[in-house]
């Protein structure tokens, strides 16, 4: 990045870093958890079309694709759970 | 037979999945891997496979629950928490595999059914153990103490990822889950006897989830007329998983992978040859 433009944008803490990352991980997490709520709910046919696994006129539910999609999210909401206990002296966090 | 067999060589670093698909073909028997009562029967021998690796290593699993859960309480690994440790490596490696099976388990096993490229990439898997062996890190060394917390030691979750993403390599038939994963252990500086500890751990929760994700086709209308067959090749299969685990605990103490290499790239030229000529 040039210089005159990384001079403009503020640097992040550690502290701030730490929370983005959290809230991010939260965001995501629990997007991921109504997705697989989705692909269980919703027959392939009515699944939007921009998402993996969307087959026009098909009746098949995507189990597997809502597992892997439910066990991503639930990873990301214990990664959260560790980064947003903030660092403790002499303890390594995950 | 095949139960036998499952039992056997599911543990054993030589891939089942590449054997239950070869050998029928070698004895000409009418039996093909996508067939639903054959996926039926699988998954009877994998849940006693499962069930037998979770006995052996039961004591060691306790101790990876609890330390999972006094991870989750304390929201941190306390350095000297080895189990907790182990426990997230454990769960970082199961992670890639998972994912990657749940999407590509169907379209990798249509796309390689067939016996002869089973025989090829049993040959692969030769290679790949004595590529593991060549390339480790340093010589084993006769280690003391608590293996579990070896493990944990030596380990980085970098390290527990990578090797835990080889065992999606399995899904192609004739490349044995245990066998990348000993490699994977072998090439992140594990000794042979750590390698099987963990790739063995890391198979319970996979293999078991695999026969839970297909447990309705068993009891379902799929099973009717092969719940008989199957329990009996899940019992053969439970017995042939508990005589290979711990004969191969025992042996990883002292030897290598190079026996299980060379038996996998002979007998994958062999029947590749055979498969040519036939």
């Amino acid at each position: 990045m040039p210089a005159h433009l990384s001079r403009r944008i503020p640097k992040l803490s550690a502290v701030q870093r730490d929370r983005l990352l959290v809230s991010v991980a939260v965001v995501v997490g629990l997007a991921l958890i109504v997705l697989a709520v989705v692909y269980w709910a919703e027959p392939a046919k009515s699944l939007p079309s921009w998402l993996p696994g969307h087959e026009a006129g098909s009746d098949h539910h995507h189990v597997k694709h809502g597992i892997a999609s439910f066990l991503l999210g639930v990873a990301c909401l214990v990664f959260a759970w560790f980064r947003s206990a903030g660092p403790r002296p002499g303890r390594a966090a995950v | 037979m095949l139960g036998l067999l499952q039992g056997f060589s599911e543990l054993f670093p030589i891939s089942s999945l590449g054997h239950s698909v070869i050998l029928p073909k070698l004895l000409g028997w009418d039996i093909h891997q996508n067939d639903s009562y054959f996926i039926t029967f699988l998954v009877a021998t994998h849940l006693a496979t499962a069930l037998v690796l979770l006995g052996f290593f039961w004591h060691d699993w306790v101790r990876i629950v609890r330390g999972l859960g006094r991870s989750l309480r304390d929201r941190e690994i306390a350095p000297d928490d080895t189990d907790a440790k182990l426990g997230w490596l454990l769960v970082v490696g199961t992670i890639p595999a998972g994912l990657l099976g749940l999407l590509l388990e169907h379209k990798l096993r249509s796309v390689f059914a067939s016996a002869q490229s089973a025989a090829f990439f049993l040959m692969v898997n030769g290679l790949l153990l004595f590529a593991a062996e060549a390339l480790r890190r340093r010589a084993p060394q006769p280690e003391s103490g608590d293996p579990d917390a070896r493990v944990a030691r030596r380990l980085s979750w970098r390290d527990a990822a990578g090797v835990g993403t080889l065992q999606a390599t399995a899904l192609v038939p004739g490349i044995s889950r245990s066998g990348v994963t000993m490699g994977g252990g072998l090439l992140v500086g594990l000794s042979n006897e750590d390698a099987a500890r963990f790739a063995f751990l890391l198979a319970t929760p996979i293999i078991g989830a695999a026969a839970a994700l297909k447990l309705p086709e068993l009891f379902g209308s799929q099973g009717n007329g092969v719940r008989g067959p199957a329990l009996v090749g899940a019992l053969c299969a439970a017995v042939t998983a508990y005589l290979s685990v711990r004969f191969l605990m025992r042996f990883f103490e002292t030897n290598r992978l190079t026996p299980f290499a060379a038996y996998c790239l002979a007998a994958g030229l062999a029947c590749s040859l055979y498969f040519l000529a036939v």
